[in-house]
């Protein structure tokens, strides 16, 4: 297309700063925590299995909301549409869940 | 709009140059859309998964299969490609096209690795455990799933690589901008479903 | 979408006669990129398969004319009516909604097309090929006969072992490929395109059910893709998911084919809703009643028709817990629905109603469709419905709310649209006969189902046997369907007069038109409109005429307009992905050429079917449609 390169690297004028890596860098520090936090349960053994389960769903559910606000920028404003069709895909998978952990096995 | 018409046509990109132009906004909206019904196909998989956990029939179970080592190679991985995807979103809102572009190869290239690490397990299973796709139920659903999930890992590396050419060739503009921001969409998301699959798949596998 | 063509190419001046290749013949049809081109292909399209699975119908009613019939064996007759389920829902009529969606919903809305007129043309061609597909089972080997539902294991390999099925999981992946797109495509239409002053609470209600219809396909497509493509693997791959050798679960199956499968009934009726909502109001000159609600109570029907899937399977055994769940959710369906309802009733209240043809299919849908819910809350009902099972009871059921619900609601759809989209009028006359014939002989096949299947004759059985009561019923019943075949053969001779005549129709023709499209020529240029309206209310159009003006404020000076190019890569990607289809389902197959088992053992003819359709997307992303534009000059020259 016919529209002007940037020159590479070229330091640009902005009104607004962009903002900086740090935020990203502290969410991505809190995501590798919560993994450990994961890896570690499981590996030590001998977790009472209810209480891992719990755990390693509330680590995955922190760490997807941290992901999805900062990096993804749900928390930005004007997000209102993909937060209601990300929320409304969420919601229709766990009742696939529902269904695949009650209503699948019966005695 | 219109003052990212005039930056524009000074020879410098707006702030947000996917959301400049109303096509780079309905491509960045649909994508939400679309990652909308991504979320319940990784939700049927998953509830399939779930569902056939333990029908192992007489095949290995997911505790005597799995090493969690491995997976926390593979994790670590794509959480690194997830982060070096926001740096280049950075760059790409700094309008700094070489560091966008060397992002854009550092997650490819850890995207890459992971996917090897994935066809590696799924070899050591096959050949050495004799764990296939028509062993039990579990595994079955085990392939499918992870299956998926590197099916658009690989996707995304292919699609990211022709947007690596394209912003060679053709420069950050309106046009290429929002491909790219909803490339690093598409391979957050990608991570996210991979937060699940080890925390389901794997560690909940290892509980039992 | 001038605007948004300006900014796309910001550093140079706009390519003032920029020359533009234009196609013509079949090549315009497809190339093109137009919603209302697009439209018509999906009338025609939808309306040939409408035509096969009305055939199917026939030939079914026929069997079934008399007891112990032998017009066909148990085979044919299992084929015909799996085939006629699958058909009719997925070929037949969710191609004609959609036509009406392309015809109508960026008119109404004030847009000169739709987001992505490249996806709109790609999501018609997968259907397209996904139909044909599905289709080419007759001459290959046998249809599908599992029934629509495909429950495993009678469609796992050890029941089903030709390829019918393969042809049906794999024709139904790739046409919801094309309903996905589609889907997502009008979502993105109707949040971003509307014209300025058009609030979401400011459109027309078909423009609102479209919206709500598609965000429900962008959530339950995606389970019957993994549905559909665990079956492909149960069968081709022999993988075990529903294999219980293997340690696989045929309930799995049910829930995830009703997790989807119960939304779709919604899909489909929705789409109705918005059309009588639209055509009521319009003819007895009211505003709709209710607006506020009527929005509200889609809503709430799209949200508990996830909730609900589960009552289709209160014969599984899930349990008492399950089945008074499933049995409450379902029956708050009601409430909403009734809602609907008395808004349409109490619009038609006090209103100068005509009865043109419309308006007729619209009045008989609302007791028609009514019927058919009251029947739904009494198959809601668990324990009832461990007698209603699988009987007639259910098969009428949901023959009155997707043939006289649906069905009529699409009928007086493309009589009420049918001038915008052609230019054009139908005969009234004909109309009328239409929905005589058609409604009498619907209510003659269906009425007395319900009789049938409290009588105890089950549905999807090919033949009876005599002095059980059934003989006489099922005589009216198949009298009926042939009624039904009249009106729908006085319908396309309808057509077909109406093309004979010049294409004269005014661009507001039934006098009364409330919302935007009525403000266009009839059928209108292929930008649509030459300025964008402003928007002052809801039912713009009538808000103005009631002001006194002839027609909308424009919201923008006349201007270059953009357009996008017309291309062949979605036709192609189509291909592609057919080729990849039929290659995977053989792939197992022996071959009494070796060059046939090479080629296809190998996977070389999916790879080649994927090489195009990802070949086709690559050009796609690498050359950018620079599009072309109409000048202030033409527009003005018209």
């Amino acid at each position: 297309m016919a529209t002007k390169q940037h020159s590479p690297d070229s330091p640009v004028k902005h009104r607004h700063r962009p903002e900086g890596p740090q935020r990203h860098i502290v969410v991505f520090v809190f995501s590798i925590v919560l993994t450990l936090i994961a890896f570690a349960a499981v590996a030590a053994g001998g977790v009472n299995p209810t209480f891992a389960v719990i755990l390693l769903l509330v680590m995955a559910v922190l760490q997807v909301i941290l992901q999805m606000g900062f990096w993804m920028h749900l928390k930005d404003k004007g997000h209102m549409m993909p937060i209601i069709f990300m929320l409304g895909g969420f919601f229709i998978a766990g009742t696939c869940i529902i269904m695949s952990l009650y209503w699948v096995w019966w005695d | 709009m219109t003052t990212a018409h005039a930056e524009a046509a000074n020879g410098t990109l707006p702030h947000e140059p996917e959301k400049a132009t109303l096509e780079g906004r309905n491509k960045v909206l649909a994508f939400w859309l679309f990652l909308g019904g991504e979320a319940v196909l990784f939700g049927t998989l998953f509830a399939t998964f779930l569902a056939l956990r333990n029908q192992t029939n007489e095949g290995p179970s997911a505790n005597e299969l799995f090493h969690l080592p491995l997976v926390a190679a593979a994790t670590f991985l794509l959480l690194v490609s997830s982060l070096t995807s926001v740096f280049a979103i950075q760059a790409m809102h700094r309008g700094r096209v070489t560091m966008l572009r060397n992002w854009l190869l550092v997650t490819v290239l850890l995207g890459l690795c992971f996917l090897v690490l994935e066809i590696y397990e799924f070899s050591v299973y096959i050949r050495h455990e004799e764990f296939g796709m028509t062993t039990s139920a579990f595994s079955s659903a085990f392939y499918t799933l992870v299956g998926f999930h590197g099916a658009h890992v690989a996707f995304g590396i292919l699609w990211i690589s022709v947007l690596i050419g394209q912003l060679m060739h053709k420069g950050l503009t309106v046009v290429t901008a929002p491909k790219i921001y909803v490339s690093a969409m598409y391979w957050h998301f990608i991570d996210v479903v991979w937060v699940f699959i080890f925390t389901v798949v794997y560690l909940l596998g290892k509980v039992g | 979408m001038a605007e948004a063509a300006q900014s796309l190419h910001p550093s140079q001046p706009l390519k003032h006669g920029h020359s533009v290749k234009r196609h013509t013949g079949l090549m315009d049809w497809i190339t093109t990129v137009d919603h209302k081109k697009i439209a018509i292909l999906y009338l025609w399209a939808g309306g040939i398969f409408f035509g096969i699975g009305g055939l199917e119908a026939i030939l079914i009613r026929i069997q079934l004319i008399k007891p112990m019939n032998t017009f066909l064996d148990a085979q044919t007759f299992n084929e015909l009516i799996t085939m006629h389920g699958t058909t009719m829902i997925f070929l037949g009529v969710m191609p004609v909604i959609f036509a009406l969606m392309n015809a109508v919903i960026p008119l109404q809305i004030g847009a000169r097309d739709v987001a992505f007129p490249f996806l709109n043309a790609l999501g018609f061609w997968t259907f397209l090929f996904g139909g044909i597909l599905l289709n080419l089972s007759w001459v290959m080997g046998g249809a599908p006969d599992a029934g629509w539902t495909s429950y495993t294991p009678l469609s796992s390999t050890g029941y089903s072992p030709t390829h019918g099925v393969d042809f049906y999981t794999i024709g139904l992946q790739i046409a919801g490929l094309g309903t996905l797109i589609g889907g997502i495509n009008f979502l993105a239409t109707i949040i971003t395109m509307r014209a300025p002053g058009m609030s979401f609470m400011r459109m027309p209600m078909f423009a609102w059910t479209t919206f709500i219809t598609s965000a429900i396909i962008l959530f339950a497509f995606p389970a019957i893709t993994v549905g559909l493509v665990l079956l492909t693997f149960d069968r081709i791959l022999e993988a075990n998911f529903f294999n219980v050798a293997g340690g696989g679960n045929p309930v799995l199956w049910q829930h995830i084919f009703w997790i989807f499968g119960h939304p779709e009934v919604y899909i489909l009726i929705l789409p109705a809703f918005g059309v009588i909502s639209e055509v009521i109001p319009t003819f007895s000159r009211k505003r709709l009643f209710g607006y506020s609600s009527m929005v509200f109570a889609t809503i709430l029907i799209a949200f508990l028709g996830f909730m609900v899937w589960a009552h289709h399977m209160f014969t599984t055994g899930l349990g008492p817990v399950a089945n008074a769940l499933f049995s409450v959710s379902t029956m708050l369906i009601a409430v909403p629905t009734g809602i609907k309802i008395f808004n349409w009733l109490f619009t038609m209240w006090g209103g100068q109603v005509r009865f043109t043809t419309p308006n007729l299919f619209a009045a008989g849908f609302i007791p028609t469709f009514t019927m058919g819910g009251v029947t739904g809350v009494m198959l809601a009902s668990a324990p009832a419905d461990f007698q209603f099972h699988d009987t007639y009871f259910v098969v009428a059921h949901f023959h009155y709310v997707i043939v006289g619900g649906l069905v009529l609601g699409l009928f007086a759809g493309l009589h009420y649209w049918w001038p915008k989209m052609f230019g054009r009028m139908l005969s009234e006359t004909l109309g009328k006969w239409t929905f005589w014939t058609f409604i009498i002989g619907f209510h003659l096949t269906f009425f007395v189902q319900h009789f049938l299947g409290l009588m105890g004759m089950q549905r999807r059985v090919f033949t009876y046997l005599p002095n059980q009561q059934f003989d006489l019923l099922n005589l009216v019943s198949t009298i009926g369907a042939m009624l039904m075949g009249v009106g729908m053969l006085i319908f396309l001779t309808n057509i077909f007069l109406t093309s004979r005549r010049p294409a004269d129709a005014a661009d507001d023709p039934w006098e009364d038109g409330r919302t935007l499209e009525w403000t266009i020529p009839s059928p209108p240029p292929e930008y649509n409109f030459k300025q964008t309206p402003l928007v002052r209310g809801l039912d713009a159009f009538w808000k103005e005429k009631m002001a006194g003006h002839k027609g909308m404020t424009p919201s923008e000076p006349v201007g270059s307009i953009h357009m996008p190019s017309a291309t062949i890569l979605p036709f192609l990607m189509s291909v592609g992905i057919f080729i990849a289809g039929l290659g995977f389902m053989f792939s197992r197959d022996e071959f009494s050429s070796s060059i046939m088992s090479f080629l296809f053992n190998n996977y070389i003819v999916t790879a080649l079917g994927l090489l195009i359709t990802f070949g086709s997307m690559l050009m796609r992303s690498l050359f950018d449609d620079p599009g072309w534009h109409i000048e202030p000059e033409e527009l003005e020259g018209r």
